[in-house]
């Protein structure tokens, strides 16, 4: 139970700082919408059909929108050292990374949101076919990207470069939860039966745990000094 | 005597690993020999498959080699010892060279064999991908002032990377796939190679293991002796 206060504690006081702030949804939300916006000026759309490309465009907005925000977990407390005060607490390491990854979630939840919203309204997506599988798939993908993308925040925020080293680091990785996100995503949009989806479920959320379960051993190294 | 005039640590590697490194090259032109001269054609695919004997065990090679970066980063972690990062440094050189020896004997492959030079086929995608990790690894480390902050950071991305190396076997399997399916590591029949192209094939992995063994060596040397130069410099500097 301690370990869960932990995990949620660092989570809540993220989530705080977010809510008080809004720096990181509110640059995330704005390149959703203005994403949106140029996307329906890039496609062609007599030549394409929005359910052909929609789920192709969710999962690349939702990984360049959420990159941006991933990029700055650590910005803030890195910029007055309070990263070292967080890292004095009694608590451990892997709690501390679950708890950075949970508040990340939510917001990367949050805009995915946004992403629905925006690409439903200025699209004309309808989303109600079967909304469990589509939240599930987001959330299962969601989960995977973040772990991964908060772990590698950590590792390009110790080097000089700083941010603009995350998108090298973190979009080979992410390849696997691409494929299989908009895979599920596109299918359930078109509605395709349950059999053709759950490979595509099982695997992200195969994904998802296997990046929780290797950053929380490896992030102890990133952050050491 | 001038400090820095004497031999530096890693010279005697440097000159065993340069010896290793030329008789793997000696087997390499062996193998071209085999390759161009001596062994058979193939039935289906015909004289452009011969490429495989290169393209097959640059893979194997580089596999091997980002294997080894990935357990000496996993050990250094534990360890903290420098010597096996300095090894994961060169372990993880070879791999790129060899997984870029791959994509282009595979190009010019694909080129003849399936029309085009490249395709988002998910072996080659994954293939690729690795490489790029393993770009992410190099530049890493090169962003770090602290070089123990460096290998530390890098550790942790070669970890990762070596993850994705069973999705890239695996992924073959699992799709509908235009790449050729694996002949020799295929466990669900008996293996079914000419065994003029298995000896062949045998002689290219063992010639570029060894060109691999000899090129590590010589980097790991090369990578002692420079850190060892960084040391005294670093300790004249401050007297």
């Amino acid at each position: 139970m301690t370990y869960l206060r932990q995990v949620w504690a660092i989570a809540w006081k993220d989530l705080l700082i977010e809510l008080k702030s809004r720096e990181r949804f509110g640059s995330m939300a704005g390149f959703t919408v203005l994403a949106g916006v140029l996307f329906n000026f890039a496609i062609d759309w007599t030549a394409v059909r929005p359910d052909q490309i929609t789920s192709a465009l969710i999962w690349v907005t939702i990984v360049f929108g959420g990159t941006l925000g991933l990029g700055r977990t650590f910005e803030l407390e890195a910029r007055d050292e309070a990263f070292q005060g967080v890292l004095l607490t009694p608590v451990p390491r892997d709690a501390l990374f679950l708890g950075k990854v949970l508040s990340n979630y939510v917001i990367v939840l949050a805009v995915t949101l946004l992403v629905l919203g925006v690409f439903g309204l200025f699209f004309a997506q309808d989303w109600s076919g079967r909304p469990l599988l589509l939240v599930a798939t987001l959330a299962l993908g969601g989960l995977g990207f973040v772990a991964v993308g908060t772990l590698f925040s950590a590792v390009s925020s110790g080097t000089a470069t700083g941010q603009t080293l995350l998108p090298v680091l973190l979009f080979p990785l992410l390849v696997p939860v691409v494929i299989y996100g908009t895979g599920a995503t596109g299918r359930i949009l078109v509605g395709r039966p349950l059999e053709e989806i759950e490979g595509g479920l099982r695997i992200l959320a195969a994904f998802a745990l296997g990046a929780l379960a290797a950053g929380a051993v490896l992030f102890r190294y990133v952050v050491e000094d | 005597m001038d400090k820095l005039a004497a031999r530096p640590p890693g010279s005697g590697i440097r000159h065993a690993s340069a010896a290793l490194a030329l008789t793997g090259l000696a087997l390499v032109v062996v193998l071209h020999w085999m390759v161009f001269f001596w062994v058979n054609t193939e039935v289906t695919m015909g004289i452009v498959q011969r490429i495989f004997y290169i393209h097959v065990p640059a893979f194997w090679v580089a596999f091997l080699a980002f294997g080894i970066a990935a357990l000496c980063s996993a050990i250094y972690l534990w360890l903290r010892d420098e010597r096996l990062d300095m090894l994961a440094v060169a372990a993880a050189e070879g791999g790129m060279l060899l997984t870029t020896v791959g994509l282009i004997t595979g190009s010019l492959w694909g080129k003849i064999a399936w029309g085009t030079y490249w395709t988002w086929e998910m072996r080659l995608t994954l293939t690729l991908l690795l490489w790029f990790i393993y770009l992410g690894y190099f530049m890493v480390r090169g962003a770090t002032q602290d070089p123990e902050r460096g290998a530390r950071l890098a550790a942790v991305v070669a970890i990762v990377g070596a993850l994705d190396l069973p999705l890239i076997h695996v992924s073959v399997l699992w799709f509908r796939s235009l790449h050729p399916q694996p002949v020799v590591l295929d466990t669900r029949q008996p293996m079914n190679l000419d065994p003029d192209m298995l000896m062949t094939l045998m002689v290219g992995v063992l010639s570029l293991t060894v060109v691999f063994a000899g090129v590590m060596g010589f980097r790991y040397g090369l990578e002692r002796g420079r850190r060892a130069l960084d040391v005294r410099l670093a300790r004249r500097e401050a007297t």
